[in-house]
């Protein structure tokens, strides 16, 4: 009896290799089919897990949506300087997109009053993106000659770029010129502002390490911004920190809609490539009637017909998934550099749900075509009816 | 002859045909829906994207410098220049009316309260949801709600039509420790503007915003008019509408509009570019200065380009896979048919004759697969559009010839290279079945 069944297995096994051997082309189109459905779906599925923290760097581009300033007891309005660089170094690097301390005055130059900031402007850079002024960026953080204009202040004070202007302080005791390296245009407050370096700021205010509030633009999905602002002032006192709410509020609305957005038409071409590859399997099974007839002529089980399909197709369907995964990483890394210039990372999760689903829609396409071929009758196909 | 071939042929592999019909149906499903949605998809997340609030300011055009340090203006209010309250009606009269979403005026005046050393702060007048009736629209309502929907506000905004109702912002309120349900009263620095110059408020509500309101106080703007002796005034609209990312041509005529050639101008005016609804604003409102809110304009510019990229993509991902699905299903039926096609052979066809058969087979079942497709992703894309965006997706004819077009070249493209090969076989080989 162990004799006949090894006997037997080897018999299958045989015929399995057969089958596919035979029909090398065929097997092939079903292999290469599977490859295709099974990349594609691993590919979407990588990307859709991918895809909250990238868009939430996308929404970067919005500017700052965390706001750090003083406690409401703090008695001149202001907080430390040493505090905000607490802050900022106790973010990871790779969550924080920029920040940068303001410290307001008024101050008066040629024409009238006008309001002065000190800023960071490596860190004002990162957290306005949408500033575009027109000549440049001020590059350096020690650079004490040259200053950033709004529009509408360069408008009312005759200033364009690479004009000198002269700015005093309120009470006239400091007394500096500046060149205007760039005129920005916001359709914001910052339009009748004009921004320093914060090492200038601190000279002519003469306010010592002490700043008036600070911007962050931080990566956080969701309520992540309200954890942070809590964590920030729990461990702070004397700063004030919250999330601005027109951007992180949004973002976290803007970021549900795309998930949905891209579930959804993950699960649509999910859908449809399994039922392709299941046409395409229900085809090749329906194709090898005859071949039923004949082994159900030389005595062959309906167990023995289910067994030896199943088989076939899960054999092919591994190698196909198996090609799959490869090409679909690579699919993914291409999807992810066109559309986020950034490498899509390899979550563990998503190789075993491809080749779940790609099994199941193949066994399931498998499943109605053998029924038939179980009721199969030997001699009427071995005929050619 | 031919005809009847090609009627015998459908009869005899029925169920074959019929798969390969539905797999080109399946197909062209997908590429509808991802068709329908790659359409779409910008204008619905632009819709979207106006929770970040509006993305035109307009304020009057000689408008002093604002002296502002922390939300508070420090600038007197006499001698200013001010909107009348009665031309926001014009901005939802632009050519672009359609795409206004909403407005919100403001008018911000530094006060004092009594019995609180609490310094200068900002009273902010405004709309919350007020009833503005236009022409066209008799119930027409807008306001901060609407403009601003992060604004969030613990207990109950105030009525519109109230003079004594406020919102107190979070800061200032935990400053002078007050609640809601409390009254405050404030003082006008004078100025010498006339007004009442004393008000008290009941504070309905805190508010929330994580920018300057979180240290003002905001009111109906009638009551802030009133308090402040500008009847009928505000110092600035923000204005949210709908807007298509920025292209080259709308930087060109950012950076100078006199530089666009007559078609370019029309192009631009009539295309719904932040900066050409700044412009249209511009012109309708009198003494006025439109300026796009280049963080939400820009941003929101960044944001659906990438969506936008994003769906092409997939959307190509997607086809090529369901073309190679169609090709080999094609694949297979034809390699099926080689003794078909031998037995031709033997009985003298033509090979052009033989990849005619199959030419013509394979249109057939393109055209109807991508028939049948077309009508299930049409509803499949409008379930999409419900379950994400709450709203149907427009219709586009465009898809139609688009979707069959694909659908025939996929058929075809599966048809031609089998049958090919098969009729360079010799006719005894393929009848002997090797």
């Amino acid at each position: 009896m162990a004799v006949n069944s090894k006997l037997r297995s080897a018999f299958l096994w045989r015929m399995l290799v057969k089958a596919l051997t035979v029909r090398k082309g065929r097997a092939a189109i079903a292999v290469a089919s599977i490859m295709v459905g099974a990349a594609v779906v691993f590919a979407l599925t990588s990307l859709y897990l991918d895809i909250s923290r990238k868009m939430s760097e996308e929404l970067r581009a919005y500017g700052a949506n965390f706001f750090v300033g003083p406690a409401a007891s703090s008695p001149d309005r202001r907080f430390d300087l040493a505090a905000y660089r607490k802050i900022v170094a106790s973010i990871p690097e790779e969550k924080l997109a920029g920040a940068s301390p303001f410290l307001y005055g008024v101050v008066r130059l040629d024409l009238g009053n006008a309001v002065l900031a000190g800023v960071d402007f490596s860190g004002l850079k990162a957290i306005s993106p949408y500033w575009q002024p027109e000549g440049g960026w001020i590059t350096v953080d020690f650079d004490e000659r040259n200053c950033i204009v709004g529009r509408g202040l360069a408008d009312k004070m005759e200033l364009t770029v690479g004009k000198t202007v002269t700015v005093f302080n309120r009470d006239k005791t400091f007394r500096t010129e500046l060149r205007v390296k760039g005129i920005v245009e916001t359709g914001e407050a910052a339009d009748e502002q004009m921004f320093v370096n914060m090492s200038l700021a601190k000279k002519i205010f003469g306010t010592g390490e002490r700043i008036d509030l600070a911007m962050l633009s931080v990566v956080a999905e969701g309520t992540e911004a309200d954890a942070l602002a809590a964590r920030i002032n729990g461990q702070f006192p004397g700063v004030e920190a919250k999330p601005i709410r027109k951007i992180s509020q949004s973002d976290g609305r803007i970021l549900d809609k795309i998930e949905g957005f891209m579930a959804l038409v993950a699960a649509i071409i999910l859908v449809i490539t399994t039922l392709c590859v299941n046409a395409i399997l229900s085809a090749m099974v329906v194709e090898r009637t005859p071949e039923i007839g004949l082994m159900k002529a030389l005595g062959a089980d309906d167990r023995a017909i289910v067994f030896q399909f199943l088989a076939e197709t899960v054999l092919i369907c591994l190698v196909g998934v198996g090609l799959g995964l490869l090409v679909g990483f690579a699919l993914a890394q291409v999807l992810g550099q066109t559309v986020f210039s950034a490498w899509v990372s390899l979550r563990p999760l998503v190789v075993p749900l491809t080749v779940g689903i790609s099994l199941v829609a193949a066994i399931a396409a498998a499943v109605i075509p053998i029924r038939s071929a179980i009721g199969v009758v030997p001699a009427r196909v071995l005929k050619g009816e | 002859m031919y005809l009847r071939m090609i009627r015998q042929s459908f009869f005899e592999g029925r169920k074959r045909k019929a798969l390969a019909a539905i797999t080109v149906a399946l197909a062209a499903a997908l590429i509808t829906t991802l068709l329908n949605l790659s359409v779409d998809v910008g204008d619905k997340m632009a819709r979207e994207m106006k929770a970040y609030g509006s993305n035109i300011r307009v304020v009057p055009k000689s408008e002093n410098i604002p002296l502002k340090i922390g939300g508070v203006d420090f600038n007197p209010l006499k001698g200013r220049d001010y909107l009348d309250e009665t031309e926001l009606t014009k901005i939802k009269d632009i050519f672009w009316s359609n795409n206004i979403v909403g407005m919100a005026p403001f008018l911000d005046v530094p006060v004092e309260i009594a019995g609180k050393d609490a310094g200068r702060v900002s009273l902010i007048g405004t709309y919350f949801r007020k009833s503005m009736p236009l022409p066209s629209d008799e119930d027409y309502r807008t306001g901060v709600r609407i403009t601003h929907p992060y604004w969030q506000v613990t207990g109950a905004w105030p009525d519109d039509e109230s003079a004594s109702e406020v919102l107190v912002g979070r800061s200032l309120a935990q400053r002078l420790g007050v609640a809601a349900g409390e009254t405050i009263h404030v003082t006008r620095p004078t100025d010498g503007t006339g007004g009442s110059g004393q008000a008290s408020y009941r504070i309905t509500g805190i508010l929330a915003t994580g920018e300057a309101e979180d240290n003002a106080i905001v009111a109906p703007l009638g009551a802030v008019q009133g308090l402040a002796g500008l009847a009928g005034k505000v110092q600035s609209v923000s204005v949210s509408a709908l807007t298509i990312p920025e292209n080259e041509l709308s930087r060109k005529a950012i950076r100078d509009q006199d530089s666009l050639s007559t078609s370019e101008y029309d192009v631009w005016y009539c295309s719904a570019f932040v900066s050409s609804i700044a412009h249209q604003i511009e012109e309708a409102v009198i003494n006025a200065s439109a300026r796009p809110v280049w963080q939400v304009a820009a941003g929101e510019g960044v944001v659906i380009g990438k969506l936008q990229v994003l769906m092409l993509v997939v959307t190509l991902a997607a086809f090529a896979s369901a073309a190679m699905g169609v090709s080999s299903l094609m694949n297979t039926a034809v390699m099926e048919r080689a003794k078909e096609i031998g037995l031709m052979k033997a009985l003298g066809a033509a090979e052009w004759q033989i990849h005619l058969l199959f030419l013509t087979e394979a249109v057939i079942i393109g055209v109807v697969g991508g028939v049948l497709g077309f009508i299930a992703g049409s509803g499949l894309s409008q379930a999409v559009g419900w379950a994400v965006f709450g709203s149907t997706l427009a219709f586009h004819w465009i898809a139609v010839p688009v979707v069959i077009a694909v659908s025939v070249a996929t058929a075809l493209a599966g048809s031609i290279l089998p049958a090919r090969s098969i009729t360079r076989l010799m006719p005894v080989e393929v009848l002997y079945g090797r």
